[in-house]
């Protein structure tokens, strides 16, 4: 038997497996921290810091505490931070290369806050945004004639439209006028009529062929009738199609000039995206909370998905069979997560948070119901999204209420500085995401606004009044693009206030500029409108004649034939009295 | 040098052939498929609780790490192809919902293909060494000990002090 075995050997390997497990015991949290790290330094493309990692075996769960990831667009920040996460992992399916946390809680969660020295960044991120130096350097003013021939005018268009209006009309009408009954032919036609009446006739024979006669003078006149009502209705539908046109044209300098001042007054582009240049940082910002579960989580679970995929070749393929149970690679099952807001903690629940929602047949839920606080009335959010095929399927909905802002830095550029010392806000709205493309809305209400806003040049003091003058602010915001690199898009009627304030403050090179301008535009129009003018007007003449011939003819067809029937039937009346003896 | 040291002396002492085979092949089955596995500790085991030669044993998992580098593609296409076989689908199911199933990794393309082309070789690597070891013995052990090399390796201090804690 000794020849066999080594009983050393088994003292040997006794020692072996205790000295790993203990060197494992020993370094797990080590070897935990280096690997979390390393996940998601790879997933963000930046540093990423972990203070402390512990672990317990019963029941077995990881603690991670003071989590720092940078923020690649600005180093100095970290995107997110958290004070203590705590995970508690199933250790069966972990044998099963499966993450299967059955409770975690993040707390300390933050958005966007300073770092204590700037993180590495290893992949260069998407280029920030840059607003102010375009309002403050401005744009360059086109001439009046550029500006014209650039320009889409509408008085261009209504000429056009007016003079197609017209050669439409015109000749169609001049045909038809020229084959009306002219004044002397219904003058020959009266002094007809008038002999048939004013005829004695002697016999009931002399009558019928006045009769006849009165017929054919009757269907004759009827005919140029016909003529005369067809003219009408045609130059009706001519005055029709043209009144508005003409309508346009006379309203379309004035149009085009409203349109056009505001490119000479100043600074049209910057004006137009003013809300965004001033609110669109921290409305990003506020935009990074509502859409954290997208923004973080979302990405995170997408590259894991994809990393699965780049690791195959490297350490063989992990092929899965059927689970007897289901499960995801990564799946937790319940989440609650704390997020940091000034003083105040906003919780949030999650539930089943995985990349493969095939796998467990229904999407990752999240929800946010916090009541009253000192620094909000009521916060809802809820949402779900879902992976299938690594393709983002979600939804969400918020309505947030009387969050109170207050000495919040807007933007502090060298030539504009804008600042709300106190306001209250509220937003609501929607958002949907099929096949990674989002659509959405939102509202976003600033009421009891106070602002402090300084400029340093003509442009920015003018916004800085204006933003100054403000007590209340409604912007319309939309949410569209990738979920990974969202845009969004906000108005408000700051942007026309900010216009009509340009406009009230113009130097007399840009005054000069906008009365060539209106010039120009009614030189444009003066030429076609004249000449539009007089053809309407003498297609209301042709109507006043019209009217005229219809009159005349109508009066005798009608009078002129009753009487004279009249008068010889009152005549045969009185013979037969006679005859009669009757007095 | 401890290993070549060891080898030689293993080589030339009075170990039995089949215990320097064994160490061969145990050593080639380790070296081939990847380290952390369940099937190592069983192989570490067995190496060290019976009397397989630990020299060649260890110069065997050396030399075969080496040689994994270049073929894991292979041995990961091995496993692939077994793995995804529908005839054994079935059983590959019912053996990823046990305890050992989970524990060993088999499901792993490159922990099973290496570990199959390790075990369909053992056999031949087991004969082939026990082979080697009693032709080395019979025609060159005696030459082998008169070389310089050999001198200088046995006249080393290294060797006089592993000799000296009897190894």
């Amino acid at each position: 038997m000794n020849k066999l075995i080594r009983w050393p050997g088994l003292i040997s390997f006794v020692v072996l497996v205790v000295a790993a497990g203990s060197i494992v015991f020993l370094f797990l949290d080590t070897w935990i921290k280096l690997a979390v790290i390393k996940g998601l330094e790879n997933t963000t493309g930046a540093e990423v810091n972990i203070g402390i990692v512990s672990h317990k075996f019963s029941p077995f769960g990881v603690m991670l505490e003071d989590v720092q990831l940078t923020d690649p667009d600005n180093p100095a920040n970290n995107q997110v931070q958290a004070d203590l996460i705590d995970a508690k992992i199933d250790l069966a399916p972990l044998l099963l290369q499966k993450v299967i946390v059955d409770d975690l809680t993040i707390s300390g969660l933050a958005f966007s806050q300073p770092r204590v020295s700037e993180g590495k960044v290893y992949r260069e991120s998407k280029a920030t945004e840059q607003g102010t130096a375009e309002v403050a350097d401005g744009i360059e003013i086109p001439s009046v004639d550029e500006l014209l021939a650039n320009s889409p005018l509408k008085t261009t268009q209504a000429i056009e439209d007016v003079q197609l209006s017209y050669e439409k009309h015109d000749a169609e009408l001049k045909t038809q006028y020229e084959a009306l009954p002219s004044k002397q032919k219904l003058a020959d036609y009266k002094a007809r009529f008038k002999a048939l009446g004013d005829t004695d006739y002697k016999n009931p024979a002399e009558l019928a062929t006045a009769k006849g006669e009165f017929d054919s003078l009757k269907k004759e006149l009827t005919k140029d009738k016909q003529k005369i009502t067809t003219f009408k209705d045609a130059l009706k539908q001519a005055k029709a199609d043209m009144s508005p046109k003409l309508a346009q044209l006379k309203a379309a300098p004035g149009q085009d000039y409203e349109q056009l001042q505001g490119v000479i007054a100043g600074d049209s582009g910057a004006i137009n995206d003013v809300t965004r240049m001033i609110l669109g940082d921290k409305a990003a910002l506020w935009s990074d909370y509502l859409l954290s579960a997208y923004q973080i989580a979302a990405p995170l679970l997408k590259k894991s998905a994809t990393e699965a995929e780049q690791k195959r070749r490297a350490e063989g393929e992990w092929i899965n069979f059927t689970d007897d149970v289901p499960l995801p690679d990564l799946l937790i099952r319940k989440a609650k997560i704390s997020l940091s807001w000034q003083q105040e903690v906003i919780d949030s629940s999650w539930t089943d948070i995985t990349h493969q929602h095939e796998k467990i047949g229904r999407p990752t839920r999240f929800n946010v119901n916090s009541t009253s606080s000192q620094l909000w009335q009521s916060l809802i959010l809820e949402g779900n999204f879902e992976l299938v095929d690594e393709v983002m399927k979600a939804s969400q909905n918020w309505d947030l209420k009387g969050i109170q802002l207050k000495d919040l830095a807007l933007l502090e550029e060298q030539k504009l500085t804008t600042r709300i010392n106190s306001s209250l806000l509220s937003s609501s709205g929607a958002l949907k995401i099929t096949d990674d493309l989002m659509d959405g809305s939102g509202k976003i209400d600033l009421n009891q606004l106070a602002m402090t806003a300084n400029g340093s040049n003509d442009l920015t003091n003018l916004i800085a009044n204006t933003l100054n003058g403000l007590n209340k602010l409604s912007i319309a915001t939309d949410i569209s693009g990738d979920f990974a690199d969202p845009d969004l898009s906000f108005s408000s009627d700051l942007d026309t206030q900010l216009g009509k304030a340009l406009l009230g403050n113009l130097n007399p090179e840009q005054q000069s500029k906008l009365d060539e301008l209106k010039q120009k535009l009614n030189g444009q129009a003066a030429g076609p409108l004249g000449k539009s003018n007089a053809d309407f007007a003498r297609w209301q003449d042709w109507e006043k004649l019209a009217e005229g011939d219809l009159t005349s003819v109508n009066d005798m067809l009608k009078s002129q034939f009753t009487s004279a029937l009249d008068k010889q039937k009152n005549k045969l009346k009185d013979k037969l009295k006679e005859k009669l003896g009757f007095e | 040098m401890i290993i070549l040291a060891k080898l030689l002396k293993a080589l030339h002492s009075d170990a039995g052939p089949w215990q320097l085979a064994f160490g061969i092949m145990f050593g080639m089955m380790m070296g081939l498929t990847p380290f952390f596995r369940f099937h190592n500790l069983i192989i570490l085991f067995v190496v060290l609780f019976f009397r397989v030669n630990l020299a060649t044993f260890l110069l065997s998992f050396g030399l075969f790490s080496v040689f994994a580098l270049a073929l894991d593609p292979l041995m990961m296409d091995v496993g692939e192809s077994v793995l995804l076989s529908e005839s054994l689908n079935g059983l590959w199911t019912a053996f990823y919902n046990t305890g050992l199933g989970r524990i060993s990794q088999f499901y792993n393309t490159l922990t099973l293909g290496s570990l199959l082309i390790s075990l369909l070789f053992a056999p031949i690597l087991l004969l082939a060494s026990k082979y080697l070891v009693i032709q080395y013995r019979q025609r060159f052990l005696a030459w082998v000990e008169k070389l310089w090399i050999i001198q200088l390796v046995k006249g080393s201090k290294v060797y006089q002090i592993y000799q000296g804690l009897g190894g």
